[in-house]
């Protein structure tokens, strides 16, 4: 199994990998090598052959080279089913590695190699089963070849191919050599979805035993000979520049060995962890400002607000929404807004780094290897193929580690002392020094006709330090609002995007939009649904009567079921959201009882459609983990800017949820054949409008802003069901 | 020189009087299954039971480990993962990205050895270990299912 202890030097490392593989020679592993420069470009277009993914060793053991990186997510273990199910290997032969950068490992989906938006398992899916299969299917010939027998009277189970009329079994390790020197089919058969025995079953974890003892190995536990350590602080404003430092006291602490100056940080690198970071404080520092200079959360919500006024770039424009709005017999609007939220993963951002003149290895999580490398690569002046990645288990991603910048900053200070350093930030530095969810704001306004039908929708959306990325299409940070026709069906219809860029660093963030545009959106559409006295599934479910909102229809009528909408207990209020989120569609309930400003949350129903559901058991502990990421931001989570840096530092003013406050939760999948949708970020979005639509149904009050602390707002979960 | 006894063992460390037992922990023993993730106490990463108390040592300085103190972390939990806290989390599939599981087990066992079948407030006023991940359940789950197996 990857990343656990032994080799303290080169674990789970790719090169040791292909040397091993290359030297003992035998069956699929030989294919293992990779080809080099544009060949490998070339190699990285569908369909790719099981070369650089699967090998299998003369011991029958299975190493699976897994595209998607292990942050608790479960995608070394989602991309092992997708190939075992198909090759119809063993399981308990199975070994997994995490992939080298390189472009052969780029999501089919989107061409990059990152672990993120829910990608995985969507992308790899169909790649992955047709690499298993035309794996299988070189098994079977070669088995087929040595027995002079056609290749239909053989078939393969278990790591086992037989030829039934004779009796003969060969196993895949005794196959594999031969089976390597074969072409690659390239559409080999595939499997029905009804005659899954992998996917759509919960196999244990890969990664669930060695988090049992310490075993696991995360990038903060790389070792190396000669190793010394690096604390770090950043610039206080997150558009800063050093302007002047004295280290001069720092010089004389035990331990000591360097500073190495950053651009927009300070770094000094000692023989432990602990004597850096004290002579890290011994470091005064002075610093510009930048262009984040003067600014605060205040003057952020009333720059995002006064967007309204200004002319944004038109995501879409269905029918005449002026019109409509003219000749409406009732206009409701409301303006939404959230702030800013950092990522806070357990493990704080950190890399090892060991640099030569012309070579240099870096050990860290990352969701991006090849970002990781790039990174690197420009911090020393290399050619991106002189660094070579090894991938660590992440403690935590949710987006953050997308970002490389922390692989820069140890490859920089590797380089100045001439040692393998690691770095490792302190959690001040890590909440202070994210690249954040971005603030936002939408205001949308309404038209009803006399009867009480909706006649238009615009929604303005504004957005803190979004990316624009240059690309054709409507702004990114409107999705989940512009596309929301394809369920509500709502005849003229008006979405305008806008970007204020202030200078904060832009990070996905786990739901990236969806973590707040249904906070919005569904929240009004619960304001008009009660403004027009309707009640808020039914109204929801008169919005949805057109084809394409099937799927949606499906999971709101299940979620009302399991929710017992019609019947709530006595003294109990639900609020309700659903919404396609990353290509399956979700929906919550809140179930919450009120005193005064008190929130008693008793339970939280949720349903969600992601198509085939690839490992249930872990699809569940998803919706749960993105639900307690989702509370967490909707009680207190709030990034504050004072004078263009961020006051929160650490857990204690930056809290998560604690165990004593998780609700009681029932998840719910519907059955589905449909190709997978995304899983890891989908849960994290409904809470919000869910809680905030059923403290308007008990209150009357309408959360518009959040945090709900913020608002006055107390919270706590009870497990007590009756 | 300061003596520590870890999970069964004594070791001699040679540190700065000052630095956190997690660090001689992590960097000097090299028993990295303690986490350092906000150092000051709050989140329970770097939880290991000393005396058979759960303790946050990121915070607690090395030469403060009283002499003689016994020290265990999740690495001398069990040799190979059949303490029933860790055959509990097993079952339960508990970890996600497994940062804060270690600090997380160490506190359960901790407080199954002082109460032998936690109620659910009890498990709320015990773990205040922190999950990103969202683990919450599986922890509480896999609590009431050790506190059902017997105590080897
Ligand atoms: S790292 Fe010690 S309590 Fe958080
Ligand atoms: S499992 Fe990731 S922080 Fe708990």
């Amino acid at each position: 199994m990857s990343n656990t202890k032994s080799p303290i030097v080169g674990l789970n490392s790719r090169r040791d990998f292909l040397k091993t593989s290359v030297f003992v020679g035998s069956g699929l592993m030989l294919s293992l090598v990779l080809p080099r420069g544009t060949a490998r470009a070339a190699q990285s277009a569908s369909p790719r052959s099981p070369s650089g993914f699967i090998h299998i060793g003369s011991d029958d053991v299975i190493t699976i080279v897994a595209p998607a990186v292990e942050m608790g997510q479960g995608g070394h273990t989602a991309m092992c089913q997708m190939i075992m199910e198909e090759l119809s290997g063993d399981w308990a032969k199975l070994r997994v590695e995490d992939a080298p950068a390189d472009p052969l490992y780029n999501n089919p989906m989107i061409n990059m190699q990152i672990t993120a938006g829910s990608f995985a398992v969507r992308g790899w899916y169909p790649e992955l089963r047709r690499i298993g299969a035309a794996a299988r299917e070189m098994l079977v010939q070669a088995a087929a070849l040595q027995w002079g027998v056609p290749v239909v009277e053989c078939s393969a189970e278990q790591s086992i191919v037989t030829h039934q009329a004779s009796g003969r079994a060969l196993r895949y390790g005794a196959l594999a050599d031969a089976a390597g020197k074969l072409p690659s089919p390239a559409t080999p058969a595939l499997k029905e979805v009804a005659a899954f025995t992998v996917i759509g079953h919960s196999p244990k974890r890969l990664d669930v035993p060695p988090k049992l003892d310490g075993s696991a190995l995360f990038g903060i536990d790389v070792d190396l000979p000669g190793m010394v350590y690096a604390a770090i602080r950043g610039a206080p404003t997150l558009t800063g520049k050093l302007k002047s430092f004295d280290d001069s006291a720092a010089k004389s602490q035990a331990g000591y060995v360097a500073t190495v100056v950053l651009d927009d940080a300070l770094i000094v690198v000692a023989t432990s962890y602990w004597r850096a970071k004290k002579a890290l404080e011994a470091v005064t520092t002075e610093w510009e400002k930048g262009k984040l200079g003067g600014m605060d959360s205040a003057r952020v919500s009333q720059l995002l607000r006064s967007g309204f006024a200004e002319t944004g770039t038109v995501a879409r424009n269905d029918g005449d929404v002026e019109s409509a709005r003219a000749n409406g017999a009732m206009t409701l609007e409301a303006v939404y807004e959230v702030p800013y939220l950092a990522h806070a993963c357990m493990e704080p951002m950190n890399c090892t780094a060991r640099v030569s003149a012309d070579a240099a290895e870096v050990w860290c999580g990352t969701q991006a290897p090849q970002a990781a490398q790039a990174a690197a690569a420009a911090a020393l002046g290399l050619q991106k193929e002189q660094v070579t990645v090894h991938s660590m288990y992440l403690g935590g991603g949710f987006g953050r580690r997308g970002q490389a910048d922390y692989v820069g900053q140890a490859a920089s200070a590797a380089k100045a002392v001439g040692r393998p350093v690691k770095l490792i930030w302190s959690r001040e530095e890590d909440l202070s020094h994210d690249y954040y969810r971005p603030a936002a704001a939408i205001r949308f306004r309404a038209s009803l006709d006399a009867a009480g039908a909706l006649t238009s929708l615009e929604s303005n959306v504004v957005s803190a330090s979004a990316p624009d990325f240059s690309r054709p299409g409507p702004p990114f940070y409107t999705g989940g609002v512009w596309d929301t026709t394809y369920s509500y069906s709502i005849p003229n219809f008006r979405v305008t995007g806008l970007n204020k860029d202030f200078g904060v660093r832009f990070g996905f963030w786990r739901a990236v939009n969806d973590s707040h545009n249904p906070f919005m959106l569904e929240g009004f559409i619960d304001e008009i649904a009660h403004h027009l006295q309707r009640d808020p599934y039914a109204y929801r479910r008169s919005l949805l009567q057109h084809q394409e909102a099937h799927r949606h229809l499906a999971v709101l009528d299940l979620l009302a079921e399991k929710s017992g909408w019609h019947k709530p207990r006595k003294g109990r209020h639900l609020g309700m959201a659903v919404f396609p989120s990353f290509g399956s569609v979700i929906g919550s309930v809140a179930e919450i009882s009120m005193q005064g400003k008190a929130v008693t949350l008793h339970r939280v129903v949720t349903v969600i459609d992601c198509g085939v559901a690839v490992h249930p058991e872990n699809i569940l502990a998803q919706l749960r983990g993105g639900l307690v990421f989702g509370l967490s931001a909707v009680l207190r989570g709030e990034i504050t800017l004072l004078d263009g840096a961020v006051s929160e530092q650490n857990f204690s003013d930056y809290p998560i949820l604690t165990i004593a406050e998780m609700p009681v939760v029932d998840c719910h999948i519907v059955p589905s054949t449909a190709a997978p949708g995304g899983i890891g970020e989908p849960g994290t979005g409904p809470i919000a409008p869910a809680l905030a639509n059923a403290i308007y149904a008990a209150t009357g009050t309408r959360i518009r802003t959040l945090p709900l602390a913020k608002l006055g707002y107390t919270f706590a979960a009870s497990r007590n069901r009756a | 020189m300061i003596t520590l006894n870890v999970n069964g063992k004594e070791h001699q460390v040679d540190v700065d009087a000052d630095t956190p037992l997690l660090w001689v922990l992590r960097d000097e023993l090299k028993l990295t299954g303690s986490k350092f993730s906000c150092g000051i106490g709050v989140c329970g990463a770097c939880t290991v039971l000393m005396n058979g108390q759960p303790i946050r040592s990121c915070v607690l300085p090395v030469s403060a480990v009283a002499a003689g103190a016994t020290l265990v972390t999740i690495e001398g939990l069990s040799p190979d993962r059949s303490h029933r806290v860790q055959k509990a989390w097993l079952e339960e599939s508990v970890p996600q990205c497994g940062y804060c599981q270690s600090g997380m087990i160490l506190s359960a066992v901790a407080l199954l050895d002082r109460i032998a079948h936690p109620t659910d407030t009890d498990i709320d006023t015990a773990m205040t270990n922190l999950c990103r991940c969202g683990t919450y359940d599986g922890v509480r789950k896999a609590i009431h299912k050790a506190a059902k197996s017997p105590k080897l």
